[in-house]
């Protein structure tokens, strides 16, 4: 490559990689705020971080002053209950409208995805009112309920096992499997994958959830992480400082899961877009 | 479970022909969980809206007294209700060009010739990916209309009055538009490049011998080669859009002066602050109602410019 062209592509790609951090600017802030004195906040001028006396404190004291571990627990045991059964009922949803098929079976299926444009806010009402009815408010089966049918994942999965071969299941039924016991051994295996995917994505997704903690939970111990996060900014609006330490002790979970997982997540998000 | 496991026994003794029959059978039991979970909180919950938005309810007494469509009646003619759907509008005319175009260009830089394309590629995912609520938090101070770094540095740049954000109403939904649309563009950026990586560089050179310029080369070839992701990500912005609800209920609570209630906001405030689910629902119908018509429309346009290999 000619030198004068490949100042060109290094100073390029500079450029981008400051736009990239342009971006994120006000993440950067969360995070040179959070290791600052309240008096610092607004302070000009402005500076990163002070490398003398970086505050701790407002970390030590949302870990041990505040909720947030009770929200954390809160919110990993929603999401884990959340997603291991959303990913049950679709395995078994997505193997019966793809692979088993019944009477009726895609016209069913039809109705399914039609669903997917209801706003979510509307059934929130309805759900709000039964649940109040049979005593589920302010519990995490509020939440979690709602969430283990998601026509999206159903979808998904029906992708997966309409393409799915059925000579390796016929041998499974020629060596004695029944369904059931075929779909175990031998389609689930096959379909780790997409249940990994599905399960990545509804992770981020159920993590996220505001609306439904906010109208289905009173008790502060019942708090996950988004509503306690709005709870502490209501309660504690001027301690700009330590909201931030506690965003970025809400984010650290999620960013840490991203970074892991960073390549499966990006090829998740692209089956599941490009087939829905 | 047991039926279908009995019968696979039947299937080894020879009577292939009973095995479609038999995976039907096993397919309703497989689907069973997927449709009574549709049907409690799916099914039901919406001939509970339509209801909903036709009764009374007492909440205390759970008796319901019927009103035909005296809560619809009081919807249209209901100022606020008005508002809220300009407001929606007013939101999505924003957010939706704004995030399509910003995904698309992130997704062009990305897919040229860099170095670090990588860590850029976080970079634009990671709003995307953290939390919403604790993003909006941080956005909250940051826009701090007298003290955040933002204005901060105008004012330090010698901009006598920089704009007030959330708590002026002209620019308040802008300001939530925008945030929306810098969460989201990490989704619309991750398919757009996955899109223009699917197309195949033949198509470029072929061009290129032609003497076709960069401008015409994303115009007949770049653009119909990834119409289909794009009409995806449209529909998906559209009721994404229609859906905003996490940065009014954060960062304006539907201020100042209603000008960011849009009717996600007022839904919810009609049903938990007022306590009027039925007025809800009757907007919510609506909602849905503006949700299905803006998909047709865009389902029938994307004929004239959605190209399908």
């Amino acid at each position: 490559m000619p030198l004068g062209s490949n100042i060109r592509y290094t100073v390029r790609s500079v450029v981008y990689l400051l736009v990239g951090l342009v971006f994120i600017t006000p993440l950067l802030w969360m995070i040179s705020t959070s290791l600052k004195f309240e008096h610092q906040v607004f302070e000009r001028p402005f500076v990163f971080i002070h490398w003398d006396a970086v505050n701790w404190n407002n970390y030590s004291h949302v870990l041990t002053g505040t909720d947030f571990p009770v929200w954390l627990w809160n919110s990993v045991f929603v999401v884990i209950v959340s997603v291991v059964f959303r990913l049950l009922l679709s395995a078994l949803g997505g193997y019966a409208f793809g692979f088993l098929k019944f009477r009726y079976s895609d016209g069913i299926f039809f109705a399914f995805l039609a669903a997917m444009f209801i706003p979510y806010q509307l059934t929130l009402l309805p759900q709000f009112i039964s649940f109040r009815f049979i005593g589920l408010l302010d519990s995490h089966w509020a939440l979690i309920l709602p969430n283990i049918v998601d026509v999206l994942s159903i979808f998904l999965m029906r992708q997966f096992f309409l393409s799915f071969p059925k000579e390796l299941v016929h041998a499974a039924y020629l060596e004695g499997s029944g369904v059931f016991r075929s779909f175990v051994r031998v389609a689930l295996p096959l379909a780790a994958t997409p249940l990994l995917t599905l399960g990545l994505l509804s992770f981020f997704m159920i993590w996220d959830q505001y609306f439904q903690p906010l109208i289905f939970l009173h008790s502060k111990e019942l708090y996950t992480i988004p509503i306690g996060l709005q709870s502490f900014q209501t309660q504690f609006g001027k301690q700009y400082a330590m909201q931030m330490a506690l965003a970025c002790l809400a984010i650290i979970p999620v960013l840490g899961v991203f970074l892991a997982l960073q390549k499966r997540f990006v090829e998740s998000i692209v089956s599941s877009g490009l087939k829905g | 479970m047991e039926t279908a496991f009995n019968e696979g026994k039947r299937v080894r003794r020879g009577r292939a022909y009973s095995l479609e029959r038999l995976e039907r059978r096993a397919g309703l039991l497989f689907a069973l969980p997927a449709l009574v979970g549709f049907l409690l909180f799916v099914f039901v919950p919406m001939i509970c809206v339509l209801l909903l938005s036709l009764y009374k309810v007492d909440l205390m007494t759970y008796t319901f007294e019927f009103k035909g469509f005296g809560f619809y009646d009081k919807m249209l003619g209901d100022p606020d209700f008005w508002k809220s759907v300009r407001n929606t509008l007013t939101y999505m005319a924003i957010y939706v060009p704004l995030t399509l175009l910003l995904g698309l260009g992130m997704a062009l830089v990305l897919n040229g010739k860099m170095r670090a394309r990588g860590v850029v590629r976080t970079f634009f995912i990671i709003p995307y990916i953290t939390t919403y609520v604790a993003t909006l938090v941080v956005w909250n101070v940051f826009l701090h209309p007298t003290e955040g770094p933002v204005n901060s540095l105008l004012m330090s740049l010698g901009v006598e009055r920089p704009p007030q954000y959330m708590v002026d109403k002209h620019w308040a939904l802008p300001m939530l538009a925008l945030i929306g649309s810098w969460k989201d563009v990490g989704y619309h950026c991750i398919l757009f490049l996955a899109a223009l990586q699917g197309v195949s560089k033949d198509y470029y050179e072929a061009a290129e011998i032609d003497g076709a310029g960069r401008l015409q080369r994303f115009k007949h070839i770049t653009f119909p080669l990834i119409s289909p992701t794009s009409f995806f990500l449209l529909l998906i912005t559209i009721i994404g859009g229609l859906q905003a609800f996490y940065q009014m209920a954060l960062l304006t609570k539907g201020g100042p002066a209603f000008s960011t209630t849009t009717m996600t906001y007022h839904i919810y405030r009609s049903a938990f602050e007022f306590y009027n689910f039925s007025y809800a629902s009757a907007v919510g119908m609506f909602l849905f109602l503006l949700t299905l018509v803006l998909i047709a429309v865009n389902w029938f346009a994307q004929k004239k410019w959605v190209f399908y290999q």
